[in-house]
């Protein structure tokens, strides 16, 4: 497992357009932005619908699971947030219940709870609520959640 | 062959030293850079009259620095961007010519990239001390995903996944890159590497090695851009702009990385344009700038601008095809990976260079054009130089692109 992330030193500023997401994560849910109009669904919450232009948008609450699309393993720390946490995983994680008829799709990222050692492209994650300094705001990470026929690991 | 083909030029070009730190304002360096590129040209600062930069809220502004060099602008435009602004404000410039808003325009980037705000993300000293996260930083932040390598890294991650390519073909880049810059007098990284020195170079963040980021870096770089007619009186060999693409962009599912392919680029969706307007083809081209923020960022438009297919980039790339007297000489200044980093205009100048063959290496006879064609001597004018791209890069969704050619070769 990797090392603490220091919320303390990123303060996140809610707007117009993700207060209600950042309201869903200290519920423990996982949003993401749907339009009334025509249901798809995308992330981040841009403010209107790129299938349709609505502006009319609702919220999906998914099931916070899907499968690891790509990752890189951050060695060297940006923020001093993450000082402690390197080395560390961000993972691009598909998923599994937005897929829509014409192959659109959503995928959001995010820092695993798991090792460089155990990640591979292809497998499953669950996404975790991790508590930070301000009761306001919880963050979503992700484990690795089963096993996978079809992954690919990076070799060096 | 578009309606604009060839009816304007870049007549100037001028840059500061490659500086780490520069110790200087982004205003002093820009001043330097437009003061050089106008000497090159053999303009006067009355002939200017329009002028434009691109910037991240870290430099200074056109009217400042015309200000300053007693120039006095009938047009001037400040743009937020990065490595797709150059071949973009080009376009911008022949747009504004063609309108008659003005008559000579300059274009610079200057930047104190390293000891200011520095494009790979960390404050000067090292992590970025406490920040807010707001608009979509909110995101990027607690996914603890902010820097260029970090993105990029992403879709090149399932590159090599998707196409069985390994970061030996990263190498190859860096190495020619390199190779480039031990003929360039003016490059920070001079030292020839191996494909060996590539893959011991340490971690930044997989699937990246320090080997494969380029180098941040103080400077200031301009050119100028005028009409034919205007070209032929100046003092260097025009530069013709045959074709180009502005901040071309690819289908976007609300988000870069919702794409069904990551790394399916934008170039992809600028290379008919580019080469129709242009009226030409790939065998045309004698060498290109390709966008080199990373290894990666040159290998993947070497597929979307089709200089081949799709996924085959690293057996492209073997043997040194990138290196000068090979068959794709790329990057020929060493580019941002061992020149300096300018967010992408010091590429577009080495062509220009390249195509008046007055490239300034060490041969002493460059600036009349003589080169011995001597790389063990220092050369690195490429032979017979007509037709050149320069393939920018601002994301994987955002690409900007140009094709000039020469008179001299
Ligand atoms: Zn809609």
């Amino acid at each position: 497992m990797p090392g603490p992330i220091d919320y303390s030193k990123i303060t996140i500023v809610p707007d117009f357009d993700t207060a209600e997401w950042w309201a869903g994560t200290k519920q423990h849910k996982y949003l993401v932005r749907q339009c009334k109009a025509c249901g798809h669904k995308w992330f981040p919450p841009f403010p209107a619908c790129n299938k349709c232009t609505s502006m009319e948008l609702t919220w999906y609450e998914t099931a916070g699971r899907g499968v690891i699309h790509s990752y890189v393993v951050v060695t060297q720390p940006i923020l001093s947030a993450f000082v402690e946490a390197v080395p560390y995983v961000v993972a691009l994680i598909e998923l599994d219940d937005c897929h829509e008829a014409d192959g659109s799709l959503v995928r959001v990222a995010g820092v695993l709870l798991n090792d460089e050692a155990e990640v591979a492209i292809g497998l499953p994650v669950t996404v975790v609520f991790e508590h930070t300094p301000d009761p306001n705001i919880v963050i979503p990470r992700w484990r690795i959640s089963g096993t996978a026929e079809d992954t690919w690991k990076f070799t060096e | 062959m578009g309606a604009l083909t060839d009816k304007y030029c870049i007549v100037g070009v001028g840059e500061t030293p490659h500086m780490r730190p520069s110790n200087r304002t982004t205003f002093s360096m820009a001043c330097e850079a437009v003061k050089k590129a106008m000497a090159d040209a053999g303009l006067e600062p009355r002939e200017i009259d329009g002028m434009t930069s691109y910037q991240a809220g870290d430099s200074t502004s056109s009217s400042h620095v015309a200000t300053a060099l007693g120039i006095r602008l009938n047009y001037s435009l400040d743009i937020v961007g990065g490595g797709s602004s150059t071949e973009a404000l080009v376009a911008h410039a022949i747009g504004l010519l063609e309108a008659g808003y003005c008559k000579v325009i300059v274009i610079f980037r200057s930047m104190n990239g390293r000891s200011g705000r520095r494009m790979g993300g960390q404050a000067p000293s090292g992590p970025v001390p406490p920040v807010r996260a707001e608009g979509d930083a909110q995101f990027y932040m607690h996914w603890g995903w902010t820097s260029p390598a970090q993105w990029f890294g992403m879709s090149a991650m399932r590159y090599l996944r998707d196409t069985g390519t390994t970061t030996k073909a990263f190498a190859e880049v860096a190495v020619a890159h390199r190779y480039h810059a031990s003929l360039n007098p003016k490059a920070i990284m001079r030292t020839p590497i191996t494909i060996e020195d590539h893959q011991r170079s340490r971690w930044v963040v997989k699937p990246f090695r320090l080997l494969d980021c380029c180098l941040e870096t103080d400077v200031a770089a301009a050119l100028i851009v005028t009409s034919r007619e205007r070209a032929y009186d100046l003092r260097q060999p025009p530069v013709f702009i045959m074709g180009g693409t502005a901040r071309t962009m690819a289908p976007n599912s609300a988000w870069n990385y919702s794409r069904p392919e990551i790394h399916y680029v934008a170039g992809n969706y600028g290379r008919n344009r580019l080469f129709g307007m242009a009226g030409i083809s790939h065998k045309d081209i004698d060498l290109i700038s390709c966008y080199d923020a990373f290894t990666f960022t040159t290998l993947i438009q070497l597929e979307a601008y089709g200089f081949c297919g799709k996924g085959e980039a690293g057996e492209f790339v073997k043997g040194g095809r990138l290196q000068i007297d090979h068959e794709l000489p790329c990057n020929l200044s060493g580019g941002h990976l061992s020149e300096g980093y300018t967010h992408g205009i010091s590429m577009v100048i080495e062509n220009v260079r390249q195509l008046r063959h007055r490239v300034d290496d060490a041969c002493p006879g460059w600036a009349e054009g003589k080169h011995t064609y001597d790389r063990a001597a220092g050369c690195r004018q490429v032979k017979h130089a007509r037709i050149a791209a320069c393939l920018g890069w601002g994301t994987e969704t955002t690409s900007s692109s140009l094709i000039l050619r020469g008179i001299s070769a």
